[in-house]
């Protein structure tokens, strides 16, 4: 009986493998695309990738599949995608936080060289952010300069939150506090901009960096007054709300990109057919429109060529930032 | 009369054909995901999101709020016929429930199950109708010292849960306390007992420890009895419905589990998942023969469910009336209303008047629905208890691994199920009941959060739990219960004390 099942496990096997030679030799896509998104269903980078991966399984002909991959700081999902061959089959959907940050505050946990064996092939959409502060209780600052000096009047009275130690709410927080002179208490919320939202809107905590798509409606109703904007111009639908460089702030707040990586060791051709999909996907009317309602920009690279550039910039820029708000980790 | 011309117009956009549709698909997707252990609501929930984008946003809505309410009716099943806890609100139902079925009422737990589930979702559905902004306000009034102060309340209570020696539940407490340590520390991001395996690095999840503990310690301790007495039931199937005693015993259970779970549910983050444990030691606590607990009591199958379906109804009312999600899948739900378009926040009920009371209206709908589809299913389900056993339990197996795999995508979490399994039966050998480690599981990480976070909005001076009202209430509560808990003297008075107390 067992030496028949092994047989005929081991027929099994021949039998299929000239179909994955063929499989392999066959150009991309070949089978299903999965996208690996480092984060839990609902947040603003899953969101994206839902509504790439839509898009793009219309263009490449074959599913494209999202699967949540969470923990580690994004480095789990990063596994994921240098696991197997590198046929351009398996790409991560992440943000700045997973694939700037993280290489830089978190080199030691990686059992890879993230430089070298993982590369942008496009990136995707950039989705502006608010300074907002609470409307609750007795917080009175109605602007960025009274929220300032709110601050230096009641040392250690004033709270942010952010989506997590290490996060690009937590780094953009700390610095503009830094640069204006202040001290404020980090809450972070276990539970992203999902917990951010709620800790301001019972004033559990005073202020935050967090993204226009999270608190829009907030904002409307008067929840949180948002004190400034980190666009280079004042956004259409918030025309009252000054931005940061005119208020003495500029360069600091971070658009919370999102991108498309793959393992490096993928052949330019896919990389470039994968790019090509994905910017298909990013004009069409469908995904755009899908964008703006969720108050984010599609923001495409011309070429996983300029893609790669864009991230080696942004991580050089983190990598001020990081030394600069000099964070404690553990 | 506002109300009314509302719920008029609710009734308008919930019963046209197209949303009617919608709202069938999302509650038989919902009550099959229940049934299989594992994949749970917010797994679907992501799946099914593109399929909304081209949706009226209001069907879409509808669609991915039965798909929620929907696995709540599911999830008993399983945890009823052969003690497979698939979501945190079905361990409960566990308890009593198998049990129940074991003695071959299978059928009457289930079918109280459904028709509690269906009260409180009416209840609970007409409550967010006429009160959810006064709700949502009462919600809001919890921030994290009134969190902690609830949940130190919870965990001392968790005591009752066990129906064998007090130390041995306290101690499985503990135990539960520690798994739950384990992972990144939210506060300093440092490493706790993860072993350098990245996969721990979030934590030990609740759908491998819970399937391991209960399922599949089951299944281990079913096969060590050896051969004959080797199945589910330990008495034939009695009649499938419910008989009067039962009936009689279950209404007001429903009644306060419906109280209960309608409040608690309002608290974003936590209060749904504290309901069906708080319903299930009140009724202990009043039931004049809490002995039966643990072997059967129909009471700790109707309050717990009638508690975690009114949760689930309510939960909605902080993201519609303040666009603050309390769970995973409610940000899912705003995710969808922000592709669309909608921008969640408090304007949505006066701007979006139509998706507000069609929602809301929908919900009810489709809890109707829902005890229209299960109770038919009843007699299936029994049925399926009379399946020889050395099937019943590779198909639970493959079931159990399948579910605990879709829920990370991770073949580490399968081993974790497989371990805890081993430990379970352990545990069962020792008479050491889980339910208690369970609920240590899930209230220490939450306790320990908000403790911090308390501390850190109060300066570092722990008055703040004195100085809020609602936390200073909880503590008064929690010191009472200590004490009637450690007093010998006490001890016999104790039913009666918590009886005053309630």
């Amino acid at each position: 009986m067992r030496k028949s099942l092994l047989a005929a496990a081991a027929a099994a096997l021949l039998a299929a493998a000239p179909f994955a030679a063929q499989a392999q030799s066959e150009p991309f896509p070949n089978r299903q695309v999965k996208l690996v998104v480092p984060y839990a269903p609902g947040g603003a980078t899953d969101i994206v990738a839902r509504v790439l991966a839509d898009r793009m399984r219309v263009t490449l002909g074959q599913p494209v599949v999202v699967e949540n991959k969470t923990g580690a700081f994004g480095i789990l999902a990063m596994e994921e995608i240098l696991k197997g061959r590198p046929d351009g089959h398996t790409l991560m959907v992440g943000n700045v936080s997973t694939n700037a940050i993280t290489p830089i505050i978190y080199k030691d946990k990686m059992k890879f060289d993230y430089e070298t064996q993982i590369t942008a092939v496009a990136r995707l959409a950039v989705i502006p952010a608010f300074v907002g502060a609470t409307t609750a209780g007795d917080f009175k600052p109605q602007s960025l300069k009274e929220l300032i000096d709110y601050a230096k009047k009641n040392p250690g009275k004033v709270r942010y939150t952010s989506a997590g130690i290490g996060s690009y709410p937590h780094y953009d927080a700390a610095i503009f506090a830094k640069r204006a002179g202040f001290d404020s208490v980090h809450v972070p919320a276990r539970t992203g901009a999902a917990g951010m939202v709620g800790d301001l809107t019972n004033g559990d905590v005073h202020w935050a960096f967090i993204n226009v798509a999270s608190v829009a409606g907030l904002v409307r109703a008067g929840t949180i007054k948002p004190l400034a904007v980190i666009t280079d111009k004042r956004m259409p639908e918030f025309p009252d709300v000054p931005t940061m460089t005119e208020l003495g702030f500029a360069g600091i707040g971070t658009f919370n990109w999102q991108g498309l990586f793959a393992s490096a060791g993928t052949p330019a051709d896919v990389q470039a057919k994968i790019a090509a999909a994905v910017n298909d996907a990013l004009a069409s009317d469908d995904v755009k429109a899908a964008l703006a309602r969720a108050m984010g920009t599609a923001s495409p690279t011309a070429s996983p060529a300029e893609a790669q550039a864009w991230l080696k910039s942004e991580i050089g820029i983190w990598r001020k930032f990081v030394a600069e708000a000099d964070i404690k980790l553990e | 009369m506002d109300v009314l011309s509302n719920l008029a117009l609710g009734f308008g956009v919930a019963l046209t054909p197209m949303n009617l549709l919608f709202a069938l698909i999302g509650c038989l997707v919902g009550t099959l995901i229940g049934v299989l252990p594992g994949i749970g609501p917010v797994a679907t929930v992501a799946m099914l999101l593109p399929l909304t984008f081209q949706l009226e946003p209001v069907s879409g809505l509808i669609m991915l709020a039965g798909i929620f309410y929907g696995a709540q009716y599911g999830g008993s099943t399983t945890a009823i016929l052969v003690n497979l806890p698939g979501e945190s609100s079905s361990v409960v139902t566990c308890l009593d429930g198998h049990q129940m079925a074991r003695k071959g009422r299978a059928g009457s737990a289930l079918a109280i199950a459904a028709l509690g589930s269906f009260f409180a979702g009416t209840v609970a559905t007409a409550l967010i109708a006429l009160a959810a902004p006064p709700l949502a306000k009462l919600g809001q009034s919890f921030g994290a010292p009134e969190y902690f102060a609830l949940m130190l309340f919870g965990l001392i209570a968790a005591v009752a849960l066990a129906s064998g020696s007090i130390a041995k539940a306290i101690a499985m407490i503990f135990l539960g306390l520690l798994f739950g340590l384990v992972g990144t520390d939210a506060n300093t991001g440092s490493q706790r007992y993860t072993f350098g395996i990245p996969a721990l690095s979030d934590g030990i999840g609740f759908v491998p420890l819970a399937i391991g503990l209960f399922g599949i310690s089951e299944i281990i301790a079913n096969l060590a009895r050896g051969e004959e007495s080797r199945s589910v039931l330990d008495r034939k199937i009695d009649k499938l419905w419910p008989n009067e005693e039962e009936f009689r015993r279950s209404r007001p259970a429903v009644l306060r589990g419906t109280a209960i779970g309608s409040v608690l549910g309002v608290l974003p983050g936590g209060g749904a998942i504290l309901s069906s444990f708080a319903s299930y030691m009140v009724e202990k606590k009043l039931s004049k023969t809490p002995e039966e607990f643990g072997r059967g009591a129909v009471e700790g199958v109707a309050g717990p469910e009638a508690a975690n379906n009114a949760g689930a109804q309510t939960s909605f009312i902080p993201t519609l009336t303040l666009g603050i999600p309390g769970n995973a899948v409610m940000a899912l739900m705003i995710g969808a209303m922000t592709i669309h378009g909608i921008q969640p926040g408090p304007l949505v009920m006066k701007e979006k008047p139509d998706l507000f009371w069609g929602l809301v209206v929908s919900m009810w709908i489709g809890n109707l629905m829902l005890l229209v589809i299960n109770l038919p299913l009843i007699g299936m389900w029994v049925k399926l208890l009379r399946v020889p056993y050395r099937y019943l339990y590779l198909a639970v197996l493959v079931f159990c691994g399948i579910g605990v795999y879709a829920v990370g995508n991770s073949g580490f979490d399968v081993l974790l199920a497989a371990l805890f399994g081993v430990v379970g039966f352990i545990f069962i050998r020792l008479r050491c009941e889980a339910a208690p480690l369970l609920l240590g599981f899930i209230l220490g990480p939450m306790m320990e959060e908000n403790l911090r976070r308390a501390m850190l909005i109060g300066g570092g001076d722990p008055m703040i739990f004195v100085n809020r009202p609602i936390s200073f209430g909880l503590l008064i509560a929690t010191g009472l219960l200590i004490a009637v808990l450690l007093l010998p003297a006490a001890r016999k008075g104790r039913d009666q004390a918590f009886q005053e107390e309630a």
